[in-house]
């Protein structure tokens, strides 16, 4: 028998350490989940199996359906191991002289990058991890560029010699160059850069070359170090598994080409000269799938929160916008990257639970079961309880479907590790111990999502809260409960919405230059035409890079849309925005002036029009610059409305379910069976094989027409009503 | 709640465990037993039997002594420096870093500090000259007296074990 099929559209990858998952659109919204076993020898193996498993659920064939897809997206956790793992390439590197130590030592916040609070004040802990490159494949050579970009020192050619010869001798795979001051003035590194490619030439080898003009032109050396390097180091070897990847779509007849996740927020190409940038991905997508679905349901200010099984992580959407961080940290090294601005916290669904001996108190994380699960899992190996053990003791998760039942937890196996561990030294029932558990985690996140808005300067009760991640329904009522968000959505494909998100991100470049532009308040128009000059002069120069990735990919210069921005403080303070400029091009002193206007209306957003200070004069610390080209998004569900009474297959059962001191009977409800305008009123508890949504009493919660459920809290007299 | 075992614990000691692994010691709320087997380890690595109290560095100690009860500071190689409430640095042997010379013996020219402003004083063990611990005070400072530990509060309130005796 031959179905009609709604094409496959959009597919999304999500390639981590243990399981590999795609994800699958179809046209008309439906979508499917595969997962495989990870094969760090070959992925493109995992992404095949996997794609097998999620297509057979539509009962197709890859073959047929890789040919129908407009996009794929690509994410993973390989580029992030391979540094963290210390397993890149042999790299060498070339300094100023007298600054050969600049890599090793870092910066002194290496030390306890990525520690929990208590940790980074507690001073034993820190540790300096193994630099990325040794002292003994760094050269340092004479030449020196001052501050203003003058060179003051010219660069010995005869040593870079030398120390190309020694750093291939000594086994170099690629050559980066990293030279005081090069944002401002790189010649001389490209210069050292040649005559690296004529030696490497004349040896009839082929060794990359990387110079921090060319790739990260940004001041900070440590960061700009870092980020080159993590290009020679880690991308270089990712670029050799993409293109594996590339290959195999195309041999089962792929139309679209590869994209991968970047942290500014838009997908890149696979051959993309800044690969480094795609090192972290995951919690990203997320956002960027939140602020689609925003943007298509008019919500402007969004509270996007996922919760996996080791951390909760939280952004913030305001007027359709994420802020961006332009030198973050990862992976324990500072880094000079645009990133989607992301709080993280360490507790999770697996977070493991112990008593304090001393207070008695019951602590959280920060480590995690991760995915072991809990003690509830008998060949986890665990010997400490975790988050999910309590929730299966409390009947908020089935223990027959877990993942869909690929995995069969034992109740009573929780049941007395709570006991023993916690429940008997606290002198409290299991129950009423698993119960603190949860509540205690749920204020800890509700906190937690409640200060990271309101330290904005902002009030939850403007904002949509979006929960996802594979344990976020389970939680959502627990962290936004009294917080008074406008609405707060659950999408059915939670635990998909990463890599949805990641489907809908844009095919978009972005690439920053550091500038140094200050103009006092009573600057003349001279001295703002140039300030205007300078930052259109670095603009062209990041045009031309980002064009020439677009050309890459076969696109044309005129297909690309660009949008220049740039980064602009008030004199003498510390911290600079982000702008997206509203002149595509600048030349004249009132050009200038639409920048500052742009600049003071958002400072009066972010802060108070009354701190805008104007008379300090403003500077611009950066030039940012943003293509696009137009690609097909997935297209939002839409389902036919039926009434509010859920057909009566989608209720499958009913199950002991405690909170607030009391068992309860919570009906039991298979998502996939809930039909568009249903309404349900806690107890009640929503289960797909992915995920588990739970609506505790004192909720309630309906399916929108777009597969989204929508979560409100009821007083007592709307329970009535109902 | 981890528990880790004797050998682990020695292992700690020895320096021999990987840093996570180290940090995850630290940083966890230790489990009840864990002082105890600490203080087993160290005093299996000492030659005579006086019972250590507390350590206060890698190879000093506050002891209860074998033949009088007494709780005196002592240095791994069994010197004794006094009574465990004094300070123990005045009866320590002590070298003074404080010309440019001396200096250059453990940094390079011109990466040391002025010794006008600051010396280093090196404490050694007058019977096997372990260094046992270095200040880095301006030259006019008196011997830093690093802390009293409470001891009485230390076992009977946080690691809840018997106080040793103790006759002076």
């Amino acid at each position: 028998m031959q179905v009609q099929h709604s094409p496959v559209q959009v597919m999304g990858i999500d390639a981590g350490g243990t399981m590999t998952d795609t994800f699958f659109v179809r046209q008309d919204g439906k979508f499917v989940v595969g997962k495989a076993q990870s094969n760090p020898g070959d992925e493109s193996q995992a992404i095949y199996e996997s794609s097998v498993d999620a297509l057979a659920q539509w009962g197709r064939e890859v073959d047929a359906v890789y040919p129908e897809l407009d996009t794929c997206v690509y994410s993973g956790t390989a580029m992030l191991n391979r540094v963290v793992q210390r397993k890149g390439l042999d790299v060498g590197l070339i300094t100023n002289r007298g600054f050969e130590d600049i890599h090793s030592m870092g910066r002194a916040c290496q030390s306890y990058l990525g520690y929990a609070l208590e940790d980074r004040i507690h001073l034993n802990t820190h540790r300096y991890d193994e630099p990325l490159v040794p002292l003994h494949r760094t050269r340092g050579v004479v030449e020196r560029t001052d501050v203003q970009g003058q060179i003051v020192i010219p660069l010995r050619e005869d040593e870079v010699r030398t120390a190309a010869r020694e750093l291939i001798e000594a086994g170099s795979k690629a050559i980066v160059i990293s030279l005081l001051q090069s944002h401002k003035n790189g010649r001389n590194e490209q210069r050292v850069r040649d005559i690296c490619l004529e030696v490497i030439k004349d040896e009839g080898l082929e060794i990359p070359v990387f110079a921090t003009f060319d790739y990260y032109p940004s001041r900070k050396e440590s960061h700009r170090t870092n980020t080159t390097i993590l290009e020679a180091y880690a991308a270089e070897p990712s670029r050799a598994t993409l293109k594996k990847v590339s290959d195999r779509f195309k041999k089962h007849g792929a139309k679209f080409d590869l994209r991968v996740m970047a942290t500014h927020g838009g997908t890149i190409s696979w051959k993309a000269k800044e690969l480094a940038r795609t090192i972290v991905s995951g919690p990203i997508g997320g956002v960027i799938g939140s602020k689609f679905l925003g943007g298509l349901l008019g919500y402007d200010n969004i509270a996007c929160s996922d919760i996996g099984g080791t951390s909760f992580d939280m952004a913030i959407i305001t007027k359709g916008k994420f802020a961006i961080q332009s030198d973050p940290d990862m992976a324990r090294l500072v880094l000079s990257l645009p990133l989607v601005a992301m709080d993280t916290v360490g507790a999770g669904a697996g977070s493991f639970v112990r008593l304090d001996p001393y207070t008695g108190a019951i602590k959280l994380g920060p480590d995690s079961a991760g995915y072991r699960v809990g003690m509830c899992w008998p060949e986890s190996g665990l010997d400490t309880v975790s988050v999910s053990d309590c929730h299966v003791v409390l009947g908020y998760l089935n223990p027959d479907n877990f993942l869909g039942g690929a995995i069969k937890l034992d109740v009573e196996r929780a049941h007395q590790a709570i006991k023993v561990q916690i429940a008997d030294p606290l002198g409290l029932s299991v129950e009423e111990a698993a119960a603190g558990v949860i509540e205690l985690l749920d204020q800890q996140l509700r906190e937690y999502l409640r200060a990271t808005i309101s330290a904005k300067g902002y009030n939850p009760t403007d904002f949509v809260c979006f929960s996802y991640g594979g344990a976020g329904p389970v939680h959502t009522y627990g962290y936004t409960e009294g917080l008074r968000f406008k609405d707060v959505v659950v999408p059915a494909w939670a635990a998909g919405f990463s890599a949805f998100g990641c489907a809908c991100a844009e095919f978009e470049y972005r690439y920053d230059k550091s500038v140094d532009i200050a103009i006092p308040s009573n600057a003349t128009d001279a001295q703002k035409q140039e300030a205007a000059k300078t930052l259109q002069d670095a603009w062209s120069g990041l045009a031309e890079k980002v064009i020439e990735e677009f050309v890459i990919n076969g696109y044309k210069p005129e297909d690309v849309m660009l949008q220049p921005g740039y980064r602009m403080q008030y004199m003498g303070q510390l911290n600079d925005l982000e702008i997206n400029s509203p002149i595509t091009s600048a030349a004249t002193a009132e050009d200038w002036e639409k920048l500052v206007v742009a600049f003071d209306d958002t400072y009066a957003r972010v802060y108070a029009s009354s701190a805008r200070s104007p008379e300090l004069g403003f500077g611009v610390t950066g030039a940012i610059l943003r293509g696009v080209v137009t690609t097909q998004k997935p297209t939002l569900p839409e389902e036919p409305m039926s009434g509010p009474i859920p057909p009566p297959d989608a209720l499958i059962g009913k199950r002991p379910f405690f909170r607030h001191n009391n068992w309860l009977h919570a009906d039991v409800y298979q998502m996939e069976k809930l039909k568009a305008g249903n309404h349900i009123v806690g107890p009640a508890i929503i289960e797909s094989s992915m995920t588990t949504f739970v609506v505790p009493d004192g909720f309630e919660t309906y399916l929108d027409a777009h597969s989204l459920f929508h979560l409100k809290e009821v007083t007592k007299l709307a329970v009535v009503k109902h | 709640m981890p528990t880790y075992t004797r050998e682990q614990i020695g292992n700690m000691v020895d320096g021999k465990l990987q840093s996570d692994s180290v940090h995850r010691m630290l940083s966890m709320p230790k489990d009840p037993e864990r002082f105890e087997i600490y203080l087993d380890v160290l005093q299996e690595k000492v030659s005579w039997k006086d019972k250590i109290i507390l350590p206060l560095g890698p190879h000093l100690y506050i002891v209860q002594s074998l033949a009088d009860k007494k709780w005196v500071t002592k240095c791994s190689c069994g010197h004794i420096f006094g009574d465990y409430r004094e300070n123990w640095k005045l009866n320590a042997l002590l070298y003074v870093r404080d010309t440019e010379e001396a200096m250059s013996q453990v940094y390079p020219k011109l990466m040391a500090p002025d010794t006008k402003w600051q010396v280093y004083r090196e404490y050694c063990c007058p019977t096997c000259g372990i260094m046992q611990d270095i200040e880095a005070p301006t030259p006019w400072y008196p011997v830093i007296h690093d802390f009293e530990p409470d001891i009485d509060a230390y076992y009977k309130e946080w690691v809840h074990l018997p106080l040793p005796e103790r006759a002076n």
